[in-house]
């Protein structure tokens, strides 16, 4: 493994020098999570597809990789920052995986500077280099992301499934829950699988019929990547679901059901990453820690009367969560399933398979 | 829901006196809590019996009442307070165990004052070993597997089945008081009688060793709502074994993944839940293991605690203050986060940084202690290092320690000492490396955890690489300081000279860059002005400030050095406020209130070194820095400090040598014509032998470098000056003589505490020593206004004490101890800066002493001040001073009070009269009074006459008498009956056998000369452990006739401190 000089160039022309660990020169959204633990499951979670990821715990890597906590079956983060990075000869198996899936790699950068900045300026697009002239960097940063900038837009298609899958569940009794796979974490699944009899997977872009046909008693929708707006043809679909099976999304599942009932979305500055945001849920009347990895919200005035805004990120007061009797469907922006982060949420799991029956 | 409508008075239990496992952590809660309530427009009535805390300054509540926290005291204040609740969640194990009495004793269902926080079903249930194992299973945890024992007999069959090494646990003890480990039978057999006499229910939790498991905590908070929200994850280095108050420890843990951490997150809500915790904080201690991942979890507490002082610290969470409005009825989603000011406080802290906490440990205090850890806390104080990464956390925390500025110093390796947890294990860890030790070899002898090894052998390689290069690169010098090796390290690593290495760093514009606490990992905006050092971002430029003051603490508590100078900075902030200044406070402490937040204008959380102060200046540049207030510790860097061109606010540092070089300090006297006792120095025994002959025996001898005390001893004939040599002549030679001192038998000591300005001065007051000279004046007790020193001799002190500050040109500060003789003074000691007897002279008094003492740093005049205003002779009550000691963790030390100081801790008690203080002073000690019961005395031959009359009184009170051979033919050749007790060498059942079966109430046992010291030593140690009172000196025994008489005179009686003196 080659380590040497290396940068993150931003599109806004700021460069933090770093110590390179390898993986392919790569562009991305700059995101940060707060988050202590947990870089194996948020670099396997699908939401992070096109994105670089800085770490702003400065320890990572620490307990090596176990791919039993994987979120997928792959790496899906374009690049990797953190400030140090364990690569002992004993225990370097995280750093393995970032250079085996070429996720771009760097450690040694100030990334509380850069989380300060990304903070002020908000999110923005950056590129990892490794070479030793910070010209060069720049140039051939802003190369790189131009060419990612000009890729396809809708990521929750570039990481669904393609083939529908089934998941026999645990409980024979239990609901027949659809999911519609915008790029599902795996425990989303073992959450569901835990309380149903069958789970069948349907790639994204499913015509809502055939999910019909299957006949389930619930439709889960998935987290996933990238900004709602750009999803093509889902919100109709599930629109078409709407009030005739109980629906529950999260993350992008939940942003897609706001613009199934009509509502607007929009991108948050920098958006909201980390196993510590604190959510108010009316609906069960309790104040929860939660896992939250987004960059969009729903805009609250959007929303027709019928859906009430049931969830509140009590940090900055945005919808986190909206429930509609009449229409059946409840939809989360954070994340109930964790992984990482606290567990706290994931009753809203026996919420919805409550109202399967 | 706000603020419970119906409540108006609440009232706070502190934790009384500073004990090993409860020191002023608690004294930081308290004062949170105080400080918030008061906010909420509560009346807050506070309870303490120790007169060092911040807590028991006027300001921070209502009502403070500095009495004894017993059932009886307590209940008079309440009768008469009436409060609608309280709080006993604040002051550690001793408010928590107070409120149960309460409880129990129905004091409180008669007053009808509700219990907030805690109620006693959920304190039971935490501190109840089986019923918490009960609830453990019930939520699907589990405990090592242990039994109950309540006998000696139970606990040896248990020992049968289950086989050893075993943990032994007594219940409802503080700091784990008379627990351990045990690896052998006779081992197990004698923890096991201490263990079951330690416990107030003589029960003792006998447990399966789960020793060389990963140690954690977790600091967590649940309102009445049911949220609830993890603070902290604290991860021990030491595994399971050492007590957590014992280990180094780093927040936030490192080595669980995710999924195992969020298990135990889980858990730990569950659990509180279980166990009934309604509001506030608490801690769960789990440990897991490094093989399996098994997890058991080994305790919790359901209120705030040292580890959540540390956690608050550690992430800027203040977790006393969110406790307190918790209890009084608020929500986490309806308090406010200070830091950020914008989020709410129902979040969990996100770091992106490493913090290491060290224990620092006193056994050179204690001869003849192990300086081995296991499950009973040692330690004495601890410190903080933040940092960016591990390595620079851990580096700064050691350099904090302020043991050895090189930090990783080099020691004379021993593997014994890797291998069994005790105070040096740390270095020994880096020596191995050096030595060429795997990873693996050491994780093999320690069990610690991969990881950290990893991380402190990487130093030592990295160490290697620096020494071995051929010139002090830009990169290596960066990658050195990223690493958290201080300037000194690097200079010896280098070869080179320490400001050397600083000049490289400047030229190369390697400087700190201070990074925010901001609890939210950069993720929010945050305006508190919370910093720490570290070389991972880029300096920052300031413009100078000439209206910033830097105030320099006192870094951990040891013996000597404590919660009194942390009273002295924090006390002062407010005044130099006042007087237009802002103030940057540094230390490295993270169990005080001065490094709280909102404490100062500007928090530093830095050691105390001279590289890690002058970077914090050269960033701040600020008027000038104060070193007086913090104890020894700034006064030894203020001479760089000054070097590095910062400025010293006070009193000079010519001022300050003329005060501490003892050649210059013994000039000024003689030219002043005050009197100082004879001395002279001895490079060997023949010349010793000569000076004493000129001095006069007794003498007090000591090697002149050593510190504290350590080595010192009286010495009261040829003979023994001759031992003295043979034991300690290693640490005397010409380049270190011996100081020989006339010792002044029999002479009253007194402590003087003054304050001068330019052309004024404030005596703070005279407090007379009860014991005579020859203890400590930090262990001796104290009493203000004098008893028995004659005024004009108490006048003349204060005139010479008051020539003294302006011949030495004080500016500030100025202590000194003197002894009285026949009515002559002698001076002693003295030491230009605030002192160990400030807080109690200015609770006693009302003299706002550290007010007066910023306006004189300030350089005020005599007009601004008005210093006539504050005569300490016009204190309404008698105050003496009790101390507290921590000989009952320490098995093998002996209790007789000598030249070196070893308490850890003071009460206060207050009265009308001399009587009344004292009794409280002896109860607010933890000293029993017993009403009735066989006294045994033990009477060196100088004191029998001295103390006859006090044997006489106590055979009218109708105690009985026992005693030594010499001692009871001594009290019945006067007419007393006296049963003769033989002597331990004398055969059984002898004195200490006597003492143990519990015929004794107590026992006093003067003694003087090295074999008779060694020779009672039994006797001393038993009452230790037997909880029995023992006098050891005749000042003290005529003390604490005086406070039996009292006891048994009855009530009790309570008052408020009053108002202090206002300085404005």
């Amino acid at each position: 493994m080659n380590q040497g000089p290396a940068y993150l160039v931003l599109d806004s022309g700021e460069c933090f020098p770093g110590l390179w660990h390898g993986g392919q020169e790569r562009a991305g959204e700059v995101v940060f999570n707060t988050s202590h633990s947990g870089y194996e499951e948020m670099a396997t979670d699908p939401s992070y597809f096109q994105q670089i990821l800085v770490a702003t715990a400065p320890m990572q890597g620490n307990y090596g990789a176990d791919p039993s906590v994987w979120e997928s079956r792959q790496l899906w983060i374009s690049g990797f920052v953190c400030l140090i990075l364990q690569e002992s000869e004993r225990e370097c198996a995280w750093q393995e995986r970032l250079n085996k899936f070429g996720v771009a790699t760097m450690s040694q950068l100030d990334t509380r500077a850069l989380t300060l900045l990304l903070r002020e300026k908000g999110t923005c697009w950056g590129a990892m280099v490794s070479c030793e002239d910070p010209k060069e960097a720049l140039s051939r940063g802003h190369k790189l992301i131009e060419q990612a900038q000009q890729g396809a837009k809708d990521w929750v298609y570039a990481v669904s499934r393609s083939e529908v899958e089934d998941i026999e569940g645990d409980l024979p009794q239990g609901p027949r829950v659809a999911v519609l796979d915008f790029g599902c974490k795996e425990n989303s699944l073992r959450e569901l699988k835990a309380r149903c009899s069958v789970l069948r997977v349907f790639p994204c872009r499913t015509p809502a019929e055939s999910i019909l046909a299957w006949n389930p008693d619930g439709v889960f929708l998935s987290n996933g990547p990238g900004d709602p707006e750009k999803v093509e043809s889902v919100a109709e679909t599930v629109a078409e679901l709407l009030g005739r099976k109980f629906i529950f999304g999260i993350c992008m599942g939940h942003q897609i059901l706001a613009r199934a009932l009509g509502g607007k979305t929009y991108k948050l500055k920098f958006g909201h990453r980390g196993s510590n945001h604190p959510i108010k849920d009316l609906l069960l009347n309790q104040v929860y820690v939660t896992s939250q990895n987004h960059g969009y919200a729903v805009v609250e005035d959007s929303l027709p009367d019928s859906v009430q805004v049931t969830h509140r990120n009590l940090n900055d007061d945005s919808v986190a969560g909206i429930y509609s009797q009449h229409m059946n469907c409840l939809g989360v922006q954070f994340h109930p399933e964790s992984h990482p982060g606290p567990r706290d949420a994931d009753v809203l799991f026996d919420f919805f398979v409550k109202q399967l029956k | 829901m706000p603020k419970a409508k119906n409540l108006q008075k609440v009232v706070i239990l502190g934790s009384g006196p500073i004990v090993i496992g409860q020191a002023c952590e608690f004294d930081y809660s308290g004062t949170q809590a105080c400080k918030a309530l008061m906010k909420e427009g509560l009346e807050v009535i506070l309870i303490n019996s120790n007169p060092a805390t911040i807590m028991t300054d006027p300001e921070l509540a209502t009502r403070i009442y500095i009495e004894p926290l017993t059932v009886a005291f307590v209940e008079k204040v309440l009768e008469m307070e009436r409060p609608d609740a309280l709080i006993p969640t604040l002051g550690g194990q001793t408010a928590l165990n107070l409120a149960l009495e309460l409880d129990q004793q129905g004091v409180l269902s008669r007053l009808n004052i509700e219990m907030l926080g805690a109620r006693p079903e959920t304190i039971r249930a935490a501190e109840d070993r089986e019923r918490f194992r009960e609830i453990l299973n019930s939520v699907g945890a589990r405990a090592p597997y242990s039994e109950m024992v309540r006998s000696f007999e139970q606990g040896l069959e248990l020992a049968e089945r289950m086989g050893l090494p075993l943990i032994l646990r007594p219940n409802y003890t503080l700091g784990g008081g008379g627990g351990g480990v045990a690896y052998s039978r006779e081992e197990f057999e004698h923890k096991l009688v201490q263990a079951l006499r330690e416990s107030p229910t003589h029960e003792v939790l006998v447990e399966e060793s789960i020793l060389g498991w990963k140690e954690f905590e977790l600091e967590v908070m649940r309102d009445r709502a049911g949220t609830f929200v993890t603070i902290c994850s604290i991860e021990n280095i030491d595994p399971c074994g050492v007590h957590t108050g014992d280990s180094i420890t780093v927040a936030p843990q490192q080595t669980l993944s995710d999924l195992q951490y969020q298990e135990m997150r889980s858990e730990a809500k569950k659990i509180i839940e279980a166990v009934g915790v309604e509001t506030g904080g608490a801690n769960v201690q789990f440990a897991v293991n490094p093989k399996t991942g098994e997890r058991v979890v080994i305790e919790m507490n359901p209120r705030v605690s040292r580890s959540s002082a540390l956690a608050s610290k550690a992430t800027g969470f203040p977790i006393a203050k969110i406790a307190a409005l918790l209890a009084i009825g608020y929500e986490l989603e309806e308090i406010r986060n200070d830091i950020t000011g914008t989020t709410p406080c129902c979040y969990e802290p996100a770091l992106d940084y490493v913090v290491t906490k060290i224990p620092r440990f006193a056994f050179e205090k204690f001869a003849g202690a192990k300086d081995l850890l296991s499950t009973q806390m040692k330690s004495v104080g601890e410190v903080m290092g933040i940092g960016r990464s591990f390595q620079e956390s851990l580096q700064k925390a050691i350099l904090s320690l302020e043991v050895d500025e090189r930090g990783f110093s080099p020691v004379e390796f021993n593997e014994s000492l890797l291998a069994f947890p005790n105070s040096q294990r740390i270095f020994h860890l880096g020596e191995a490396f050096r030595q060429g030790w795997s990873v693996d070899q050491v994780q093999e002898k320690t069990q610690i955890d991969f990881w950290f090894l990893e991380q402190i052998k990487g130093l030592m390689d990295f160490e290697q690489e620096l020494s071995q290069a051929q010139e002090l690169t830009l990169d290596l010098l960066l990658n050195a300081k990223r690493k958290g090796f201080s300037d000194s390290a690097i200079a010896e690593l280098r070869g080179v000279g320490f400001l050397e290495v600083r000049a490289s760093r400047r030229r190369w514009g390697i400087e700190p860059h201070f990074s925010q606490v901001d609890t939210c990992a950069g993720e929010f905006a945050s305006s508190t002005p919370y910093f720490y050092s570290t070389y991972w971002g880029s300096a920052q430029k300031r413009e100078a400030d000439p209206k910033t003051v830097a105030l320099l603490g006192s870094g951990p508590n040891r013996i000597g050095q404590g919660i009194e100078f942390d009273y002295s900075c924090v006390r002062s902030v407010r005044q130099f406020q006042k007087s237009g200044y802002r103030v940057a406070m540094i230390n490295s402490n993270p169990e005080t209130v001065s490094t709280d937040y909102d404490t100062s204008d500007e928090l530093f959380f830095e050691p105390l070194t001279r590289e890690h102060v002058a970077e914090v200046l050269h960033y701040l540049k600020p008027m000038g820095f104060v070193a007086q207030l913090g104890g020894q510790t700034p006064i030894h860097l203020a001479s760089d400090l000054i070097e590095a061109g910062f400025n010293l606010l006070g009193s000079s540092l010519e001022a300050m040598d003329l005060a501490e070089d003892r050649g210059k300090f013994s000039e000024v006297c003689r030219e002043l014509g005050f009197q100082i006792p004879l001395s002279d120095m001895a490079t060997s025994l023949t010349q010793a032998l000569s000076i004493a002959k000129s001095i006069g025996y007794p003498l007090i001898c000591r090697p002149s470098y050593v510190l504290g005390g350590r080595r010192m001893e009286i010495v009261e004939s040829e003979e023994e000056l001759e031992s003295y040599f043979g034991r300690h002549g290693n640490f005397i030679s010409t380049k270190n003589p011996c100081l020989m001192d006339q010792f002044l038998d029999r002479a009253l000591e007194v402590d003087v505490d003054l304050v001068r300005g330019p052309n004024w001065s404030v005596v703070g007051g005279v407090i007379e020593h009860i014991e005579a000279a020859g203890v400590h004046s930090g262990d001796s007790m104290g009493v203000l206004p004098p008893q028995r020193l004659k005024l004009e001799v108490g006048r003349k002190i204060e005139s010479l004490s008051r020539q003294l500050g302006d011949r030495l040109g004080i500016l500030g500060f100025l202590n000194l101890q003197l002894a009285v003789r026949d009515d002559e003074v002698f001076i002693l000691e003295a030491n230009p800066r605030s002192s160990r007897s400030v807080p109690f002279i200015a609770k006693a008094t009302g003299v706002p002493l550290v007010d007066l003492g910023v306006k004189a740093i300030l350089g005020w005049d005599r007009e601004q001040v008005r210093p006539e205003r504050f005569d300490w002779r016009e204190m309404d009550k008698v105050c003496v001073k009790g101390v507290v000691f921590p000989f009952k963790k320490f098995a093998e030390a002996d209790s007789i009070l000598g030249p070196e100081m070893k308490s850890t801790g003071e009460s206060m008690g207050r009265g009308e009269d001399y009587a009344e203080a004292l009794q409280k002073a002896f109860l607010s000690s933890h000293l029993s009074l017993p009403a009735s019961g066989e006294v045994f005395m033990s009477l060196r031959e100088k004191d029998k006459a001295e103390l006859l009359p006090l044997a006489v009184e106590l055979v009218e009170m109708g105690y009985t008498l026992s005693g030594t051979l010499g001692t009871a033919q001594f009290l019945e050749s006067h007419g007393l009956s006296c049963e003769t007790v033989k002597k331990v060498h004398e055969g059984r059942p002898h004195c200490v056998d006597r003492i143990r079966s519990g015929q004794v109430a107590f026992v006093i046992n003067t003694t003087s000369g090295r074999t008779s010291i060694e020779a009672s030593f039994g006797i001393r140690r038993s009452c230790v452990d037997y909880a029995v009172p023992c006098i050891t000196e005749s000042g003290a025994a005529q003390a604490f006739l005086v406070a039996l008489k009292r006891q048994r005179s009855g009530h009790a009686v309570v008052s408020p401190l009053s108002p202090p003196l206002s300085s404005d």
